[in-house]
């Protein structure tokens, strides 16, 4: 049994309406006055940090359970609730979100394409996302989960760049196919526990039948899965990527790809822990496929958005394979590495922008030497890189040891293997920063002044969060594993 | 007491006759005509809101006068008042015949009134007949393009086919079950149906239905129609036709008994290829209209998941999906209306760049198209929603898993209107903006809200959809 505490001051309402807010104060300003526009985005940005800032530390890992709830009746008739929470596992992604739209927006101070769009979509975007890791009703899950994803659509048509009318609509068909599956195993979950509700703690109490949780598992694990990104449902990702404009990249590849491991965890394990355990198995071979075919594909890629594309594949592919041991180390890496896994690709997209707005490529082969030219703009790069690559003292690598620990322990040969696979990333990592950033020089970029201050203070930002919890991963393990050890106490 | 039942009825043949007496005038006002039929519509709405408490029997129990027939009058003279707001421009017909134009369309919305209210085979096929002429003659009232005079004679021939289906059908059931009246036909049933004309007169009927839903493999008219009518009276079919069918099926389907295996199958293979084919052939459209013409015959097959499953959920389902269809819809037409001023068809192509010329528009554009598709928070994924849940109640896991991978399919073309609207830069230099007066503006804000509002709380209105499908027997 959980433990549910009140809020005293609706908090996450709060936090949601700050984005909603948001929005339609960006949508009364007229269209010319850009600057308006983005100072304030940054400004209600700021707010969300700061909400989500202080949740995270006023949660009280000593109690645990869900804190600052808020549950109200939304459609009778169908027991449909707005019942927000927070707790161990959405806190850090709450923080994340926050973290990334900030930092999003100020890597988007110099856009001048449709601002005012520009910032209404991200908003309807963010709105989304909010609303999944903080909301304990499966139909606003779904409901908010769709709402995350349609506006890439118009975010990556509209605002991207290479191949960008078809990354988009692979991106958005690929999705929506998943959700295609999770709306019908929503529905049966409801149907077969007979209780006419949404509520998740509540159907989580009803107990489904052996039967039932391996079917509506499946299609869980598939729905989601499209989004966490796994092996071989990945395609649409690094096209996506690619194609996406900075921003939509940091917050897709950062925040959404999140919301379909959040979903596998929150959903699908919850609901249907004997489901789960049928399906492990396979979770964890298509998690271990997952991370050396990134890994090797990354390798042979030549557009630094595509290696950060296939680096997430594979990475995503940690965290699945966390998710599959079903044990408290292995959760607990799992979403923590959601967390630094996050944070990292936003710091590389973030990079990989100034690099792009400068340059007007980013292709390795034609960059080259770039340390010389902008050493603090590629020190950026580097650091994320190292992060992927897992070297100590960056969260990443306290994420992958748990996981693998874990990996090891229940599936020795899969574990094994994963540990291999990340080699080959650190190996395609590297080349990767040797190729960009040191060797000769191009003549052709050396005029370009390095980052300003302002311009480099996202990816200061999200450097300094990686650096924070690589040395101090207590600050989020605490809290992560107050939620992970009554979960897993629920198998 | 009891004329008052028959209000909505007896308020639109006045009406029609007020347009009757503007249509002999020797001198044709555009702008007054417009008016008159304006605020005859809006007040319409009015006065079915006002009528939908009421019940009761008409016309030795022919006519029955109860929440859900009411329920849904209230939406047709929604639709009548959505159509005639955008029929300021009627660029496409002659000025003599306008108030012919507005005529014909409110005998239709009379002849559909009354068809919700049948509860007499013959009554139901006077009614039905009503709407069908009326609709016959407004189709070919566009003028010089060339294919509406064909699409007129289609959709004549083809409607008088679909009476023949029902008629016969109808004298089937008859010659079973000796009564025309559907409340004792619904009584007699359970036993009827076994019988192989009891069966086959009610998959008469419903073929002759189906024609007017626009169900495959009863389509075929639809899309050459949708693309010879002039765009207002697409709008109508596609918007109010849409509903009365939506209300007729119910109430044919209802008369089976519950666990009726055979008449549930065929239902569901009609339904998975309704969905199915119109998506499928919605993707190589170029013309929006028979683009939104394919993609109606997939949203028959949404509807009809609801209604397959027979019980009052399902009913009350369909009846919201109808409500959200009527709105998504028009929103999409009204914007096809408005970018042709002077009523051609309308190309994907040519809403290039409607972002720039209006972004109103392009935002309700948006918003209709992602309702149709199904995506939250709108109510057209609140309708898909319901109408799944009430398939999933029955059990029927496959077929929610194929009517949401179709819609996945729809998303696709949905969104190539999207990417034209937003995106596309249009081949001539200067396309002036489109104007968008004050009360077009409130048209369009209320859309937009009705989109969202009735999207993230449709409590209210499934209740009382609930309450109207649990009167139908």
């Amino acid at each position: 049994m959980i433990s549910m505490e009140m809020a005293s001051f609706p908090f996450l309402t709060v936090l949601l309406l700050t984005n909603l807010v948001a929005l339609l104060v960006i949508m009364f300003i007229p269209p010319e006055r850009d600057k308006l526009i983005k100072k304030v985005s940054l400004f209600f940005a700021g707010i969300t940090v700061v909400i989500s800032l202080y949740l995270y530390v006023t949660y009280d890992t000593s109690k645990g359970g869900l804190q600052f709830v808020e549950r109200y009746l939304w459609v009778k008739s169908l027991g449909i609730y707005y019942f927000v929470g927070a707790d161990g596992i959405n806190l850090p992604m709450l923080l994340l979100t926050s973290v990334v739209l900030f930092t999003g927006v100020l890597t988007m101070w110099e856009l001048e394409n449709r601002v005012k769009e520009f910032f209404a979509f991200m908003y309807l975007l963010v709105i989304g996302v909010y609303g999944v890791f903080m909301s304990f009703d499966l139909f606003f899950i779904f409901v908010w989960y769709d709402v995350a994803l349609f506006p890439m659509y118009p975010l990556i048509v509209i605002w991207g760049s290479t191949r960008k009318e078809y990354g988009g609509m692979k991106l958005t068909l690929y999705l929506l196919a998943g959700s295609a599956l999770i709306l019908p195993a929503i529905l049966y979950l409801w149907t077969k526990s007979g209780l006419n509700t949404f509520d998740l703690l509540a159907l989580h109490r009803a107990g489904f039948t052996k039967h039932v949780q391996i079917i509506a598992f499946v299609m869980l694990y598939l729905g989601f899965g499209i989004l966490a990104g796994v092996w071989p449902f990945h395609t649409w990702s690094p096209v996506g990527h690619v194609a996406a404009p900075t921003a939509v990249s940091m917050i897709h590849a950062g925040v959404l790809m999140k919301l379909g491991a959040y979903g596998i965890l929150r959903v699908g394990m919850f609901l249907c822990p004997q489901g789960l355990q049928y399906w492990a198995q396979l979770m964890a071979l298509l998690a271990t496929i997952g991370i050396v075919y990134g890994a090797f594909i990354g390798l042979a890629q030549n557009d630094l958005k595509y290696v950060v594309g296939y680096s997430s594949v594979s990475h995503m592919g940690i965290v699945g394979l966390g998710l599959a041991t079903m044990s408290v180390g292995g959760i607990n890496g799992a979403v923590f590495q959601m967390f630094s896994h996050g944070v990292m690709t936003a710091l590389f997209f973030s990079s990989i922008g100034y690099i792009y707005d400068k340059t007007h490529t980013k292709m390795i082969n034609e960059l080259g030497g770039l340390s010389k030219i902008m050493p603090v703009a590629s020190a950026f790069f580097i650091i994320a890189a190292l992060c992927g690559v897992g070297v100590p003292c960056l969260s990443s690598f306290w994420a992958e040891i748990l996981v693998f620990i874990a990996a090891v322990k229940t599936y020795p040969v899969r574990g094994i293997l994963a540990i291999c696979g990340i080699v080959i990333t650190s190996l395609f990592m590297l080349r990767v920063v040797m190729k960009t950033f040191y060797g000769p020089k191009n003549e052709k970029f050396a005029h370009i002044p390095d980052v300003s201050l302002f311009l480099a203070s996202p990816r200061i930002i999200l450097a300094g969060i990686l650096l924070l919890f690589g040395l101090f991963p207590r600050l989020i393990l605490d809290v992560i594993q107050s939620a992970v050890i009554p979960f897993v106490g629920g198998f | 007491m009891k004329t008052l039942l028959f209000l909505p009825e007896i308020y639109y043949t006045v009406m029609a006759l007020i347009l009757f007496l503007l249509s002999v005038q020797k001198v044709a006002n555009r702008r007054r005509t417009f008016l008159v039929a304006f605020g005859l519509a809006s007040l319409g709405v009015f006065v079915t809101l006002f009528a939908v408490k009421m019940h009761g029997y008409l016309f030795y129990n022919a006519y029955k006068v109860d929440l859900f027939s009411q329920v849904f009058k209230f939406m047709l003279a929604l639709g009548l008042f959505f159509v005639v707001a955008v029929c300021d421009n009627l660029g496409d017909i002659s000025e003599r015949e306008h108030a012919e134009f507005y005529l014909f369309l409110v005998t239709c919305t009379i002849g559909m009134m009354m068809l919700v209210s049948a509860v007499e085979l013959l009554t139901f096929y006077i009614a039905l007949e009503l709407s069908s002429y009326s609709l016959y003659i407004l189709v070919p009232l566009r003028r010089g393009v060339g294919f509406d005079k064909e699409a007129g004679v289609k959709y004549i021939l083809i409607g008088a086919t679909a009476s023949a289906f029902l008629l016969f059908g109808m004298s089937l059931l008859f010659g079973v079950a000796h009564t025309t009246y559907l409340p004792e036909l619904f009584k007699l049933f359970p036993s009827l149906i076994t019988q192989p004309a009891g069966a086959v007169g009610l998959m008469l009927v419903l073929a002759g239905l189906f024609f007017k839903q626009a169900v495959f493999p009863f389509h075929f008219w639809a899309p050459d129609v949708y693309q010879g009518a002039s765009n207002q009276v697409t709008t109508y079919i596609a918007t109010a036709s849409k509903v009365a069918a939506i209300a007729i099926v119910i109430r044919f389907v209802g008369l089976a008994s519950q666990n009726n295996e055979l008449l549930v199958k065929v239902l569901m293979v009609l339904s998975v290829a309704s969905m199915t084919f119109g998506n499928l052939v919605a993707i190589i459209q170029k013309d929006i209209k028979r683009l939104l013409a394919y993609s109606s015959i997939a949203h028959a097959g949404y509807v009809l998941i609801g209604i397959l499953t027979m019980d009052t959920t399902g009913f009350a389902s369909a009846m919201f999906y109808a409500l959200a269809y009527l709105i998504m819809n028009f929103s999409c037409f009204m914007v096809i209306v408005k970018v042709s001023p002077d009523g051609r068809n309308v190309w994907v192509k040519d809403l290039a760049g409607l972002h720039k010329r209006s972004p109103l528009l392009a935002m309700t554009l948006m918003l209709g198209l992602f309702g149709l598709a199904g995506i939250p928070p709108t109510v057209g994924f609140t309708g898909k929603f319901l109408v799944f849940l009430a398939a999933m109640q029955k059990g029927y896991l496959a077929l929610v898993i194929i009517g949401m991978i179709n819609a996945t399919i729809s998303l696709y073309y949905y969104l190539i209107i999207i990417k034209a609207a937003y995106l596309l830069e249009p081949d001539t230099d200067e396309i002036p903006p489109l104007k968008v007066g004050f009360g077009l503006k409130m048209l369009n804000y209320g859309l937009i809200a009705a989109i969202v509002l009735l999207g993230i709380a449709p409590s209210q209105l499934f209740d009382i959809a609930k309450a109207a499908a649990s009167v139908l027997y």
